[in-house]
């Protein structure tokens, strides 16, 4: 499904998508709440030529939207109606979308598996026993079933380039800045970006366009001007500069990975790609889950407590205030979330600071050098986006701390850390189930990154490709 | 007091901007509650904090007004706690590197001049405002992100005069820059003083007290003159002073215990990851110290030297603006100064007390008090006189509409009052021949006569010499 | 350092929050994964190295006209939340 199918189509249809959405759902298990469809077609008086013009789109359930319940798939935010709407939620509606429903998500974004939502678990298209990946599932999930063309998600550490990936669809994460956090229920700020998943890089590159900009709500957000990137795309991939991340090609030990990656990085270089190997400190990557899982936690904690049952969410009775707050607390957030706030909260005590939190943000430093040195001799780098199909819930990697999961199923996060764009673009099918590579690119630099993807895209033929029989 | 007593104070200031801190919506003046909200003053999930160009520039005034040396790249970082006040869990506040720091204020002691120094001045955000009853505790959150600086001084007072003082001198401060109301009783600065004893000579602090929420400047000297005497009996007795938070009881006038200190609160601070460090820029900043009002102190400097003011009245006039912006007015059109503070730290400040106004709401304008005092002056009229023409200038009247409606006008026309002399003279031979005697009671026998024949408006001063020179003539 | 079951509850009551028993099993384990895990960290050299929170370190001039813009009414602020009386949020008596 994309974006360009809603352009002269009789705009009544959704209705008919909306059902089809609903019914999916129940294998999915993908939404959070429905959007009334119906009254936004009824008052819609978009032109013809606005660049979302009748075009369907999904939100990730932690984006708020005004009049319609937003529960970033907690259980403290059962009952919480936003009275305000996310910027990007204002910039999709004034180009035209029509949002069909509230995506699934792992609880608050914290998790990578779409198991974690209150709802329950997500299921891939693809094969509905495995995962979806996370956070973003729900959003995945919809686009990868044919039945939106646009799902808009977040990406803390790899929350839609690895549910892209399992998903096999095309997962954007742009650079810090790009898109407006204003109304965005945080994971941890100085990592969360939104990103949006659709099935071909010209709706990627047009949907960027619409949603980029600086927002004064925010004070991240850049001034940097938003370029053309649908009209400016140009996927030839002659002379084009590619770093291999040999770290993580090395950490892949599944055997079917190989032939498949090989043969595509064949086609690459047919097309006149130069294509080098470039390796980045391996206690570097080593460390980068462990400097996430303090950084995020950290500032997970605060930007959470917010959520305290005083003045919107779920109250718990108490006899005083404090009883009042931790059961509130207590029964609203899962285990799993709760003993990350602690863990978080931990790090940020002053005896913890220097050794704990302070040192994860001097090695996030260390990190972002080594990547801006990799990235100096290429337009952009290039890695398998996960180490393993979709897995099944119970294929557990855990805490593990072996290497194929640290490096393999982490190594996205160097474009959190250092906030760079960067882009997951399926390129086969193994044993039925999607694999996809990542490309990150420089600083704001998306039209390389979505000239790479094209050419990617047209090497592989997987544009558009959705799974709608499951 | 056998012991030294070392105060700091931590003075948190409203500021009077339109907007709060973080959010676009309006501070609220006892406005209806929660009508002054938006969604980042109410913690609402997924809002940002944007950071209010006026606050900013509010706090630079702060800071330059007292000494401060200014960092230009403004940063925030996070409190954290859980309250219900507090509706993010966290305060945006200035932990790690405030916007001020190091400065200093001169304050009068009894000893002379002494210089109190600052710590430091930071930004942060207020809470929401708490009622409890008896049903419970009612949250109103109009005043939850409201912009304050916090100035925190060194511990560079001894008592509790001086605490008072370094109190009036930044209340004053704040006053003239119009960064803030400063209303203690309103709690638009509020005050928190640590005060500890050590015997002299040691450099080794004592448990510290911390008095919170002090509502005046008068029970800032109060509370701290009791809890010197309190501290001060505890160690004489040989016991030891427990670090505790108190509260000043007016009724009692007392301190009051709220709790014991078990160790110090971790707070968890870390820099804020939603704001970006922002740069002042030169023109912002160059258009801060362009647009600099006149300080108490550089006004004060003024009125002793320009105005040649006693150290009493400067001081006086100065610690009442408006009633100093007042008389820099009405000098402006008068030389009398010292007549203009007379009057207006006499009559006019009674007749203010008198009938519960400030100088700005009175009818009083400065230029009628001036045209009023260089009548007096000029000898036009006399002193008892402009007691009465007073009267009618506060009630808005013209100073010269007062004397001509009272009949007050002189006259000063040599011819008609020569015409009055010669009448007089012819109807009192003997007092010439007295003049000419040398008795020179014989003049102010005539000048009475004379005002008498004017009914008493002949200029004196006129008539005196006029008489004089036709009395030679004679 | 031993770190018991009171202490780890002592942790979680500090944030508002709870933990059953069997929670804190669970958290105690990753406590200790975590603690490993800084082993990866303290390979890394971060002597003079700053501390980067923001990704990207650029300074801004932003900031916002003092404009009242966004003002909602009584209603949308009360509108979620869970206990209300006479326009005001109510929670059980607080004394600080
Ligand atoms: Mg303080
Ligand atoms: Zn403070």
């Amino acid at each position: 499904m994309r974006i360009q199918d809603f352009k002269n189509k009789d705009i009544h249809e959704l209705v008919d998508l909306q059902a089809r959405l609903v019914s999916a759902n129940e294998k999915l298990n993908a939404v959070v709440s429905f959007c009334d469809v119906d009254a936004q077609i009824k008052d819609y008086k978009m032109k013809e030529d606005a660049p979302l013009f009748g075009t369907p789109v999904v939100l990730k359930d932690n984006i708020s939207t005004k009049g319609v319940r937003t529960t970033a798939s907690s259980r403290i935010l059962d009952n919480y109606v936003p009275f305000y709407d996310a910027t990007v939620v204002k910039k999709l509606r004034d180009a035209g979308a029509i949002f069909t429903c509230k995506s699934a998500m792992d609880e608050l974004g914290m998790g990578g598996t779409g198991l974690n939502a209150y709802t329950g678990k997500v299921n891939n298209p693809y094969d509905l026993e495995r995962i979806t990946g996370g956070s973003s599932s729900g959003s995945a999930a919809l686009v990868a079933a044919g039945l939106t063309p646009l799902a808009i998600g977040t990406d803390t550490g790899d929350s839609v380039r690895k549910p892209a990936a399992y998903c096999g669809i095309v997962g954007v994460k742009p650079t810090y800045g790009r898109i407006s956090r204003y109304g965005v229920i945080p994971y941890a700020s100085s990592l969360d970006h939104v990103g949006y998943f659709t099935t071909n890089i010209e709706d990627a590159a047009l949907a960027l366009e619409v949603m980029a900009g600086r927002d004064d709500q925010d004070m991240t957000s850049s001034y940097k001007e938003v370029e053309a990137y649908a009209s400016l795309l140009n996927g030839d991939l002659k002379g084009k500069k590619i770093g291999i991340i040999t770290n993580v090609i090395d950490a892949i030990v599944d055997p079917r990975f190989r032939p498949s990656f090989d043969a595509f990085t064949k086609k690459l270089e047919e097309k006149g790609t130069i294509l080098e190997m470039v390796t980045i400190d391996q206690d570097l990557m080593n460390a980068l889950l462990p400097t996430y899982f303090i950084i995020s936690n950290a500032e997970a904690t605060a930007n959470h407590s917010n959520l305290d049952g005083i003045r919107f969410g779920m109250r718990e009775p108490g006899e005083d205030l404090n009883e009042i707050m931790i059961n509130s607390r207590t029964k609203g957030f899962s285990s799993d979330v709760r003993n990350r706030f602690v863990i978080g909260s931990y790090s940020l005590f002053v005896e913890n600071q220097d050794k704990i939190f302070r040192k994860a943000q001097k090695v996030r430093r260390v990190i972002v050098e080594a990547v801006d040195e990799a990235l100096k001799n290429y337009d952009v780098l290039l890695a398998p986006a996960a180490g393993t199909l979709a897995p099944k819930p119970d294929d557990s990697y855990g805490e593990d701390l072996n290497n194929t999961f640290m490096v393999a199923e982490n190594h996205m996060l160097l474009g959190n850390f250092s906030g760079y764009p960067s882009i997951t673009v399926p390129y086969d099918m193994v044993d039925g189930m999607p694999v996809a590579i990542n490309l990150l690119a420089r600083a704001f630099d998306e039209q390389t990154m979505f000239n790479v993807a094209k050419g990617i895209e047209d090497v592989t033929g997987l544009a558009g490709i959705t799974k709608e029989d499951f | 007091m056998n012991f030294e007593v070392i105060i700091g104070i931590e003075i948190h200031c409203e500021l009077k901007t339109n907007t709060k801190m973080f959010s676009s919506a309006p501070l609220s003046f006892a406005a209806t509650p929660n009508t002054c909200t938006n969604e980042i003053d109410l913690g609402m999930p997924g809002t940002l904090p944007c950071v209010n160009k006026e606050a900013v520039r509010s706090a630079v005034k702060a800071c330059l007004a007292t000494n401060c040396e200014v960092d230009r790249l403004i940063r925030f970082d996070r409190k954290n706690y859980y309250y219900s006040d507090l509706p993010k869990g966290f305060q945006i506040t200035q932990q790690f590197y405030p916007i001020g720091s190091n400065g200093s204020v001169t304050i009068q002691t009894d000893e002379g001049e002494k210089v109190v120094r600052l710590n430091r001045i930071h930004m942060e955000e207020d809470t929401a405002k708490q009622f409890h009853t008896d049903e419970g505790t009612m949250i109103d959150f109009n005043r939850a992100g409201t912009p304050l600086i916090e100035i925190v001084s060194e511990p560079d007072m001894r008592n509790g005069k001086e605490a008072a003082a370094y109190v009036e001198e930044i209340r004053k401060t704040l006053y003239y820059l119009g960064v803030s109301d400063v209303r203690m009783e309103e709690g638009s600065l509020r005050c928190d003083v640590n005060i500890s004893l050590r015997p002299y000579g040691s450099d080794v602090l004592g448990a510290k007290a911390e008095i919170k929420n002090l509502n005046s400047i008068a029970n800032v000297q109060r509370a701290i003159e009791y809890e010197m005497k309190r501290q001060n009996e505890i160690l004489l007795a040989g016991g030891t002073v427990s670090q505790a938070t108190l509260r000043f009881d007016e009724a009692t006038r007392q301190t009051v215990e709220m709790r014991k200190k078990e160790g110090a609160v971790d707070y968890k601070y870390f820099p804020e990851p939603n704001i970006f460090p922002i740069r002042i820029d030169d023109e912002m900043m160059q258009d801060i110290i362009d647009n600099m009002p006149e300080l108490p102190k550089e006004r004060y400097e003024t009125y002793i030297s320009t105005y040649e003011l006693s150290d009493y009245d400067a001081n006086t006039l100065v610690a009442n603006k408006e009633l100093s912006d007042f008389f820099n007015e009405t000098v402006a059109h008068t030389k009398e100064y010292k007549l203009v503070a007379n009057w207006l730290l006499g009559d006019v400040s009674a007749y203010l007390n008198k009938n519960g106004l400030q100088i700005q709401e009175s009818k009083l304008a400065p230029i009628e008090l001036a045209s009023m005092i260089n009548m007096v002056a000029n000898k036009e009229i006399s002193s008892k006189q402009a007691k009465e023409v007073f009267e009618g200038i506060v009630e808005g009247k013209t100073a010269k509409a007062v004397v001509k409606e009272k009949g007050m006008e002189q006259l000063s026309d040599p011819n008609a009052i020569l015409a009055l002399i010669n009448q007089a003279l012819d109807a009192n031979p003997q007092s010439i021949e007295d003049f000419k005697n040398g008795k020179d009671r014989a003049v102010g026998f005539l000048v009475g006569q004379v005002m008498k024949l004017s009914k008493g408006q002949a200029n004196p001063g006129l008539t005196n010499k006029l008489l004089v020179e036709e009395l030679n003539k004679r | 350092m031993e770190k018991n079951k009171a202490y780890f509850r002592k942790l979680a009551n500090q944030i508002m929050i709870d933990l059953s028993d069997d929670e804190i099993e669970i958290l105690q384990k990753e406590f200790e994964v975590t603690l490993r895990k800084m082993d990866l960290l303290d390979k890394i050299n971060t002597d003079d190295v700053k501390e980067m929170v923001y990704p990207f370190e650029l300074e801004t001039h932003f900031l916002r006209e003092d404009e009242i813009e966004n003002v909602i009414s009584q209603q949308e602020a009360l509108e979620n939340a869970p206990e209300v009386k006479d326009g005001q949020i109510l929670v059980p008596k607080v004394v600080k």
